[in-house]
């Protein structure tokens, strides 16, 4: 298995999940309003879509309280920081990859080659 | 693991968002450059404030109560920015805290300086004062200015 899809996640592929996951992996911790407000989803959807998450194991979530206000915040887990820069390591070499060849390697050539992209990487990734 | 795969162009567009969303986090690190530009105002408006004594050791009626209400304001406003911040990213958190750091150590070197030189001594003029926490408040800045600029 050489094409870089095999190391796409497959939760990942859902378009709120992805943002929600690329605005954590930017942050150590963010409000939950932060994300609805910059993700542009209700309070239902993100609900549910961190729910996913944190079934998955991606993202764990913190309540808390500033002074009467009720607070919950976000942050990735090891295993979803992991897997979010292994799932952008593989977008990275698909969007290289205009023509569509893509090099043998095997299964995780994504990850081995992510090297070969690192002015790409901090120019797309900055954190 | 994924059978389908998202075209090149897909695969830019998903790039593109993750950076726009790493963009908004470093954007809401500013609060911390904001708190850090608060402490630094809070410091250099109370040494402005006493080298416009003619003695520093004696505030007098109107610069006592000043620096009390330059000092409470100032951390009200802190506060509230503190309170305001809905996301930050570890490298924010790290230079804010490392800013801290370096202003504590590097304001004892400036102190001690002052003091040792005599720069700061009852006969010396008050500005004296002013200019040395000028110079003690310079990594909070610094720090400030390399939170905003990320």
């Amino acid at each position: 298995m050489s094409h870089p899809r095999h190391a796409l996640d497959d939760l990942l592929g859902h378009p709120v999940r992805f943002s929600i996951t690329a605005l954590l992996a930017a942050a150590s911790k963010v409000e939950f309003s932060f994300v609805r407000d910059h993700v542009e989803v209700t309070d239902s959807m993100l609900s549910k879509q961190v729910s996913t998450l944190e079934q998955a194991g991606y993202v764990k979530v913190d309540k808390g309280f500033v002074g009467k206000r009720g607070r919950t915040w976000l942050s990735l887990t090891k295993e979803g920081r992991r897997t979010f820069e292994r799932h952008l390591a593989a977008l990275r070499e698909i969007a290289q990859n205009e023509n569509g060849h893509f090099p043998a390697g095997g299964e995780g050539g994504a990850q081995r080659r992510m090297g070969t992209s690192k002015q790409a990487q901090t120019r797309e990734h900055k954190w | 693991m994924s059978d389908s795969a998202p075209t090149p162009r897909d695969a830019q567009a998903a790039l593109a968002e993750a950076n726009s969303q790493a963009v908004r986090v470093r954007r809401e690190d500013h609060q911390l450059a904001w708190m850090l530009l608060g402490i630094a105002a809070i410091y250099l408006a109370v040494a402005a404030v006493m080298s416009t004594l003619p003695d520093p050791r004696r505030a007098g009626p109107v610069a006592g109560p000043a620096i009390l209400a330059i000092l409470i304001s100032g951390l009200v406003a802190c506060v509230v920015i503190g309170l305001r911040i809905r996301a930050y990213s570890r490298t924010g958190i790290l230079l804010y805290f490392g800013g801290i750091a370096a202003f504590n150590l590097w304001n004892g070197i400036v102190v001690a300086t002052s003091l040792i030189t005599r720069w700061w001594a009852p006969a010396q003029p008050s500005y004296h004062f002013g200019l040395s926490v000028a110079l003690g408040s310079i990594p909070l800045l610094v720090v400030a200015w390399l939170i905003w600029r990320r």
